[in-house]
């Protein structure tokens, strides 16, 4: 982002370039969190997403010099982790995932919402909701297909720009914007689900 | 076109028209409020969110990546010091099959046509064919460079010298 940021970016991959075992240290430090987050969104199995994880590191580790300063190193390192996961997913059986389709808004002929339109928002601003509604999110966010989620969780959850998360998953910048938004409308939807009904059941 | 809307680069135009009708409709109204709660909430729950990396996944992952990354340039090393040894060792065996006429006839070519355009290595083969010396274990380091070239442009697997 910052000039600054591409610098110590530089720095620290000038180090690890170098062998230098506190670069290494500094490298987890800084991503393993995020590294094993978005390979568990991906993955959703914590042994799958350790080796997945230990393959982005030493993938990085290896590939140090070969990184053009072009993008930011966490971009990069991002690409591998998606990179690394779908190649882990492919082959295996496919995750159930949802359609999505049936949780676009519906619209009458009138152009009315076909279904009854609440707002709940006022609803989430009690603090004593946060922690339930944050599993939710996580919950529903898991039902997602891959396609929807990285995007998701690559934009929302780790707040990249949307050009960003285009560039890691080599997509458009509209293809991204027009998942991100079916994943949210998604989300809104179940949310919605949850908190009116949820209630009662 | 919704998702221009909330994300704020729909032309201007028609988010005022959208505005105002959403102003007015209250099944909108909801949908336009639900939607921005949900972004927020998802900012704002963000570490709930994400999942944690567990202790002991944090440890071995750490301990694996350190040990392997500490041993891999010192694998990088090894392996181009190797390459260079046996490098070193084809270029002189080269230049003896040169000397005794025992090129392939391939490679004899190169290094006849090399020889005709390149002072140095011309040079350097009539010297050690005049004198009738041994050939030296480590040639100069341009010979090195032109001939490590020279087998470069062979085809893989094809060998410089006759069988």
């Amino acid at each position: 982002m910052s000039a600054e940021r591409w610098k110590d970016d530089e720095v620290l991959l000038d180090r690890l370039r170098k062998g230098s075992p506190d670069a290494v240290n500094e490298l987890l430090r800084l991503f393993q969190g995020k590294i094993f987050n978005l390979a568990m969104s991906i993955l959703k199995n914590e042994s799958d997403a350790e080796e997945a994880t230990q393959d982005v590191f030493m993938t990085v580790v290896r590939k140090a010099d070969t990184f053009k300063g072009n993008s930011a190193l966490y971009s990069w390192m991002y690409r591998i982790c998606v990179n690394t996961c779908l190649m882990r997913l492919r082959g295996k059986r496919r995750n159930e995932t949802v359609s999505i389709e049936e949780f676009m808004p519906v619209f009458t002929e009138e152009g009315m919402h076909a279904s009854p339109m609440d707002d709940w928002s006022k609803e989430v601003e009690r603090k004593a909701l946060n922690e339930e509604l944050g599993q939710m999110i996580r919950k529903y966010t898991d039902q997602l297909s891959e396609k929807y989620k990285v995007v998701f969780v690559l934009s929302d959850v780790e707040g990249l720009s949307n050009e960003e998360t285009a560039q890691i998953l080599g997509l458009t910048v509209p293809a991204v914007k027009s998942r991100l938004h079916r994943a949210r409308l998604y989300l809104r939807e179940q949310l919605s689900r949850y908190l009116l009904e949820g209630k009662a059941g | 076109m919704l998702a221009d809307y909330f994300d704020g680069s729909m032309n201007p135009r028609l988010r005022e028209e959208l505005d105002s009708h959403i102003a007015m409709c209250e099944p909108c109204m909801n949908f336009a409020r639900t939607y921005r709660t949900t972004c927020d909430k998802t900012r704002e729950l963000r570490a709930d969110i994400e999942y944690q990396i567990p202790a002991d996944v944090r440890s071995r992952l750490e301990n694996f990546v350190l040990s392997a990354a500490l041993k891999y340039p010192e694998m990088v090393r090894e392996y181009r010091a190797q390459a260079e040894r046996e490098r070193v060792e084809k270029v002189a065996g080269l230049i003896r099959a040169a000397i005794a006429g025992k090129l392939s006839s391939i490679t004899a070519l190169l290094v006849e046509s090399h020889c005709a355009i390149c002072p140095e290595c011309k040079g350097y083969f009539d010297g050690i064919l005049g004198a009738g010396t041994a050939v030296p274990a480590v040639p100069p380091t341009v010979i090195h460079s032109h001939v490590t070239r020279l087998m470069e442009s062979l085809p893989p697997g094809e060998e410089f010298f006759l069988a």
